[in-house]
């Protein structure tokens, strides 16, 4: 039966299974601090600090533009310049904090771990790892997927910070709304589980971005070729889960 | 050197956390290092109240709005709300729920109570007060204050159109003209003195009701609307009438200026310049209320939160 | 002790290793040899549980690897040290970091203990000044030293060499050589040589195992290897244009 099953069903079907197996795997690997401890916070200082500046740079810009976009669009004069503020700071908080986040680290982060892992699968070093007796899952994987899902709402709220920021600066100077009546406005329409719901996305989104590069990296096959397809997959995998789940979040949490 | 990994990755998780905590704060409008501490107040309605509606004392934000729930006992709204430790929610303290639902800004208004008993404790109960239906009162009242008003512009108008005809026709027995322009004044002052302390009334309770619109927005949106139509056609009547007045006023002036220079026995209207007066104070009254409503609707319309509704 | 039951393996259509048995006893230093692609480097990861056998099992220590938990699987690979064909070494280490690696984190021995048998193994293959040079920067010889000596720092009972030789000049080929020797003869190591030089094998194995497309075609101690008939393997032999016997 499955014989005649065609490929574009059976291959996402077993991709998802070997993922899975993966997942669990690295679940399992979990209690072995000690093997992974130390990649930890390399990892965490990788993926997390070290993009600080790239996420913030994106972020100051997207809320700087959101501020602009949003003063251009309300032309009506008798609308007080606080919605503005009342605009710009939930899109920034619900919205593209996470997804610029998201999106940055799904190139910079995801094709990079898929490297790596690409290039020590196709130069043995995993086998190396495995034939010492240590987890390579637990080694390679657990660390980075930990530090995506730990460090990911440390960058978003780097981003919301800076963007949030960024869009005062930016209305202000512009003389787009004064930096008051943005606050005034945002606080008029401040809902406490906005923030909450960033935090739960931008978890999401780390542990969907580490995994699925982790994942494509670690079943590298092909040489450098193959390391080459293992990144794009990656970066392109990551974007897509990542818009997958803000859809399915919005749906279940909104 | 060998922690330098730990203490960066240590410095960055406990500045995002400190970044995400006073942020939350801040638009939560929340002092920022102040401690808070938390109430309850109960309800009838809760007029479109929510979790995270901004609590204010005399216009200050104060705190914000935890949560609004139907109490499963009494069926009656509970709202959890917290403020800052500083403000003074001493026993008596008020609550009522202020702003428009139409347009989302809902609030939770507090009126302290007498700052010299005890406060209110953790956790206690404010009583909540809850606004009577004033703008469904208003929504009835309104075209019957429209329609007063009308008539007693119109009636005004006409009174005032017959003088004129009177003054332009030149055969006419001067005294006969006078005795019914006298006549026609004394029926301008009758029916001013008459209808003033209506429109006083009108103006009155347009007022009050101005007033207790900011605190008694209901949740019926299109009542508000259509109460904000018929305000904006009165305007736009009173403007139009404000007009032919002036000019009508003008001609009043003349009329009375030429009898006072040109004739000293027409006693009547200057024997009795009270009536004049009387005639241009109630005019000009209009005219200024009419005027300041013309130049500052603001003024009127900040009280009604009428900007919010474009 | 380990011992190879007539396994067999495919890739796909490919039919690599079919029905390969071998045993190799304690303490035995076996070579094998064979034509490029015959499935020397198959049969090693299938030694230390890197493949899974279609058919056949794996015995280390008289316990079937293919039949054990991941967790006593690991157990089982402590024992061993593996030079990889291509040396593996970790490319986000220097070579001293490599060689310390195993030691850091199957040990608990402290950071001096850690640089001496790191400093013994790196001068056991000639490469004592290479230590913070990073495996990039290293050519493929010295890369595939350091990784010996990555293999054999934590002592273990078992090497696995997958062509130790192959793209070293002849004297550092003795050198290795030599130390394989050593480690059998010192520590009683039980070696398993994957190799196409046959100098090598004629100066440090035991025995030889003769993989021809994809079977165990022969195997023999040296002096059998001298008085073989079989045409196959004289052919591969003699090809090595080393004559047999001199
Ligand atoms: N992971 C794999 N997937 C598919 N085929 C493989 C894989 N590994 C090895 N093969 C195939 O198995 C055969 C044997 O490969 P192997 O690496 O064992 O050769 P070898 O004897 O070590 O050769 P060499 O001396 O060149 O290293 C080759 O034809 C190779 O194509
Ligand atoms: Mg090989």
């Amino acid at each position: 039966m499955l014989r005649n099953t065609p490929a574009f069903i059976l291959n996402p079907l077993q991709a998802l299974g070997r993922y899975s197996q993966l997942l669990f795997h690295a679940f399992g690997a979990i209690p072995e601090f000690g093997t992974y401890r130390k990649n930890l916070w390399e990892q965490m200082v990788r993926i997390g600090v070290e993009s600080l500046p790239i996420v913030m740079m994106a972020a100051a810009f997207s809320g700087a533009v959101t501020t602009v976009q949003t003063s251009y669009q309300l032309v009506f004069p008798l609308i007080p310049k606080g919605i503005i503020g009342a605009i710009v700071v939930p899109s920034m908080i619900l919205e593209l904090g996470a997804v610029v986040t998201g999106f940055i680290l799904a190139g910079r982060v995801g094709a990079r771990i898929a490297a790596e892992l690409g290039t020590m699968r196709v130069t043995e070093q995993i086998d190396a790892l495995e034939a010492m007796g240590l987890n390579s899952i637990g080694y390679l994987i657990v660390p980075r997927v930990v530090a995506g899902i730990v460090m990911f709402p440390v960058l978003y709220v780097a981003a919301c910070f800076v963007g949030i920021g960024g869009g005062m600066l930016v209305g202000d100077l512009g003389g787009f709304v004064p930096i008051g009546e943005f606050v005034d406005g945002a606080r008029e329409f401040f809902q406490p589980f906005d923030p909450l719901f960033g935090v739960i996305k931008s978890l999401v989104f780390g542990f969907t971005i580490t995994s699925i590069s982790c994942f494509k990296g670690y079943y590298t096959k092909g040489g450098a070729e193959g390391v080459g397809r293992a990144t794009t997959q990656a970066a392109v995998a990551s974007c897509v889960f990542l818009l997958l789940a803000d859809l399915v979040l919005a749906v279940i949490l909104l | 050197m060998k922690y330098s990994n730990e203490i960066k990755v240590g410095v960055t998780i406990i500045l995002a956390t400190v970044v995400f905590i006073l942020g939350v704060r801040y638009f939560e409008d929340l002092p920022l290092f102040n401690s808070t501490y938390g109430l309850t107040a109960e309800f009838d309605n809760a007029g479109g109240l929510i979790a995270g509606n901004i609590v204010r004392v005399n216009g200050v934000a104060v705190g914000s709005v935890n949560a609004v729930y139907i109490s499963e006992e009494s069926g009656k709204v509970i709202v959890d709300f917290h403020v800052d430790k500083n403000i003074p929610v001493t026993e008596g303290s008020e609550a009522v729920v202020a702003g428009f639902d139409a347009l989302g800004v809902v609030r939770l208004e507090l009126k302290l109570g007498d700052p010299n008993v005890p406060r209110i404790p953790e956790g206690g109960l404010v009583s909540g007060l809850n606004p009577g239906d004033l703008i469904g009162q208003m929504t009835e009242r309104a075209p019957e204050m429209m329609d007063g008003a009308d008539r007693v512009l119109g009636q005004l108008e006409g009174v005032l159109a017959e003088a004129n005809t009177m003054l332009a026709s030149p055969e006419s027995d001067f005294r006969q003209t006078l005795r019914a322009v006298q006549g026609s004044v004394d029926e301008v002052e009758t029916l001013l003195s008459e209808e003033r302390e209506r429109i006083s009334d009108i103006l009155g309770n347009v007022d009050r009701l101005t007033a207790d619109l900011d605190t008694a927005a209901g949740e019926d949106g299109e009542a508000v609307t259509a109460l904000m139509d018929r305000l904006n056609t009165m305007m736009t009547t009173l403007d139009a009438d404000l007009e032919s007045y002036s000019a009508t006023n003008e001609q009043l002036q003349e009329i009375l200026r030429k009898l006072n220079d040109g004739d000293g026995t027409l006693g009547m209207l200057i024997n009795d310049p009270s009536m004049y007066h009387r005639l241009d104070s109630t005019l000009t009254g209009i005219n200024a209320l009419v005027a300041d409503f013309q130049n500052n609707p603001e003024k009127y319309l900040k009280e009604m939160k009428l900007v919010d509704l474009f | 002790m380990i011992s190879v039951q007539q396994i067999n393996k495919s890739f796909g259509q490919k039919h690599v290793l079919k029905d390969v048995s071998l045993d190799i006893p304690e303490g035995e230093t076996l070579a094998i040899i064979g034509r490029s692609g015959s499935g020397k480097s198959v049969l090693m990861k299938h030694i230390i549980g890197l493949m899974q056998p279609d058919s056949g099992r794996v015995f280390v220590d008289g316990v079937n690897i293919n039949d054990i938990s991941y967790a006593e699987l690991r157990r089982v690979r402590q024992h061993f040290g593996v030079l990889f064909q291509g040396g593996a070494l970790f490319d986000s280490m220097n070579s001293f970091e490599n060689v310390a690696f195993p030691l850091r984190t199957f040990t608990s021995m402290n950071e001096s203990e850690v640089r001496n048998v790191v400093q013994e193994c790196l001068s056991m293959v000639e490469l004592e000044d290479v230590g913070l040079k990073m495996p990039s920067e290293l050519s493929g010889g010295m890369q595939k030293r350091v990784a010996l000596a990555r293999a054999v720092a934590l002592r273990p009972r078992y090497i696995l060499y997958d062509e130790p030789t192959s793209g070293l000049d002849p004297e550092t080929s003795n050198t290795i050589d030599e130390l394989i020797k050593n480690l059998a003869n010192q520590l009683n190591v039980t070696s398993i040589v994957v190799t196409h030089d046959m100098h090598s094998v004629l100066n440090i194995a035991d025995r030889a195992a003769f993989i021809y497309e994809g079977r165990m075609h022969w195997t023999g101690t040296m002096d059998e290897l001298h008085k073989s008939k079989d045409e196959i393997l004289t052919a591969f032999v003699t090809a090595n244009e080393y004559k047999i016997g001199v």
